[in-house]
């Protein structure tokens, strides 16, 4: 694509024993010598910028993350910064006050990484492994649609209602994760079923 | 004085999105102008003060004849055609090079260097030109003209590449900066040539956006961001910041405003200036100010994508 890309290193190549850059042809070489013992402190830093959406809500607009390191490096990388995608249709680089500080959302010290379980009267949230708290979802929930759910109606006329347990769908989902959402609440029978569109 | 035309005041744009323009054509005049002022500014206390310097008097001189020359006329309807036809820039380079015009631009170019400090092998380099034939000239633009600079007589074009710019940035000024089209990633809609260097910019309507920056015409186009600039591709691309021990990432947000575009897929690194967090940087200048970028990625395995005749070599 880029017909000139090698032309830099053409030049080097070729220029083993003449003066073959231009600082030097046009002698300037005590400067690029200069600049040479100048750069001796410094090395090079690995920095990424990786596209992604915002999670916040169903607009899904989208964001350029920097970080600090390069996870394809080996390293380990740390968000720096958090803007708005200029080039993304959605929102052309503009970001709501909830999208512009995402930053501080990533590095909350009290942001959630794993389940919790606040037990009945106890005043504070503890750590619990996936498979209890599914467990344990799943055994309220069984427990409540064998207690109330709602066969047929007044006329007698066979329906699929379970009116007392309710679910909030978060937005930052695709379709198919939305289809399947829908799937799983209206096969139980759950009727207060919304969308949690905009947060 | 911006360089560039093409940017309207719009009040209706407040609170709305705008799309970025694609193509921001030179102003021939205060384009230079601006550029020998920052290539003044960075000689301050620069390593390399005495190439910016001579720098800043190169620009100084492409300014001055580019305020004194009249307006180019305008590519012919039909050339202007056919390249949208086959999706080719309307400038042709080739034939620019080869017009009956610039053999006279060069001269008073040459002719405006008098009273800018040379070491001798610069000098000698002029007064080499200056007596050059017309047929030697024609060859030698020639050369300027696809990028092709032969290594034996770098300095001798380093000055023409600098006379040619005037003329390409001249004829581009001229374009009408809506009819363009884009051609391939990090290839000049305007005169086909190889990109600087690419800058994010902060200016309104265009906040964060990315554009590229020809090396030839001295247009600059909007290209989609964190996609390499010599393959087009948008994996493994990553950046690459002169720090000091633990410093990286450091600072204003997002880190240094001069990276190194790095891409896996191709193995080319293109540069990279942060506008929005310095919007003093001019491109060609700032691409040569930050040579010590250029020394440190020459450890590395990439190549260097980005063309800037008066930083050959690296």
């Amino acid at each position: 694509m880029n017909m000139e890309l090698s032309r830099r290193g053409f030049l080097k190549a070729a220029g083993a024993g003449v003066a073959a850059t231009s600082l030097g042809a046009m002698g300037f070489g005590e400067a690029e010598a200069a600049i040479q013992a100048h750069v001796r402190g410094f090395k090079l830093a690995s920095t990424t910028e990786t596209r992604n959406t915002c999670t916040y809500c169903s607009v899904a607009c989208g964001i350029i993350i920097y970080s600090k390191g390069d996870v394809r490096k080996g390293e380990k990388a740390e968000v720096v910064h958090i803007e708005g995608d200029a080039d993304h249709p959605t929102n052309l680089g503009t970001l709501c006050p909830k999208g512009a500080a995402l930053k501080d959302f990533v590095q909350a010290p009290t942001r959630l990484r794993q389940p919790m379980h606040r037990k009945p009267g106890s005043d504070r949230f503890e750590p619990i492994s996936w498979d209890a708290a599914l467990d344990r979802i799943a055994r309220l929930m069984k427990d409540d649609r064998d207690a109330n759910f709602v066969a047929t109606n007044a006329a007698g006329v066979p329906v699929n209602r379970w009116a007392t347990t309710g679910m909030l769908a978060a937005s930052a989902t695709t379709n198919e994760t939305a289809w399947a959402t829908f799937k799983v609440a209206k096969a139980l029978g759950i009727v207060g079923f919304d969308n949690q569109a905009r947060v | 004085m911006s360089g560039f035309h093409g940017l309207q005041p719009d009040p209706s744009m407040i609170g709305r999105l705008v799309k970025p323009a694609f193509v921001l054509l030179p102003d021939p005049g205060p384009f230079f102008r601006l550029r020998a002022e920052r290539l003044a500014v960075l000689a301050e206390g620069s390593e390399l003060g005495p190439y910016l310097r001579f720098l800043a008097g190169l620009a100084s001189a492409q300014a001055a004849l580019a305020e004194a020359l009249p307006p180019a006329a305008p590519p012919p309807a039909e050339q202007l055609q056919r390249a949208r036809e086959h999706h080719m820039p309307p400038l042709d380079r080739a034939a620019l090079a080869a017009g009956p015009e610039l053999p006279g631009l060069v001269a008073r170019f040459l002719d405006g260097l008098e009273a800018v400090e040379m070491p001798p092998p610069a000098a000698a380099a002029l007064a080499q030109l200056r007596g050059t034939s017309e047929d030697q000239l024609k060859e030698m633009l020639g050369n300027v003209a696809v990028d092709a600079i032969p290594p034996d007589s770098l300095p001798e074009h380093l000055f023409l590449a600098a006379a040619f710019q005037v003329q390409v940035a001249r004829h581009a000024a001229v374009l009408d900066a809506a009819a363009l089209q884009p051609i391939e990633v990090g290839v000049c809609p305007v005169c086909g040539g190889a990109p600087i260097a690419s800058a994010v910019v902060g200016r309104p309507g265009a906040e964060n956006a990315r554009y590229a920056h020809c090396s030839g015409c001295g247009s600059q186009w909007n290209e989609v961001r964190i996609k390499c600039l010599a393959c087009g591709s948008t994996k493994g691309v990553g950046y690459q910041e002169a720090a000091t021990e633990g410093q990286a990432g450091e600072g204003q947000e997002g880190g240094a405003t001069v990276k190194a575009e790095t891409c896996d897929s191709c193995g080319n690194w293109v540069k990279i200036f942060y506008q929005n967090k310095n919007p003093a940087i001019e491109p060609l200048a700032d691409d040569v100010a930050s040579l010590g970028l250029n020394l440190l990625m020459r450890g590395t395995k990439y190549r260097c994508a980005g063309y800037n005749p008066f930083l050959i070599g690296y």
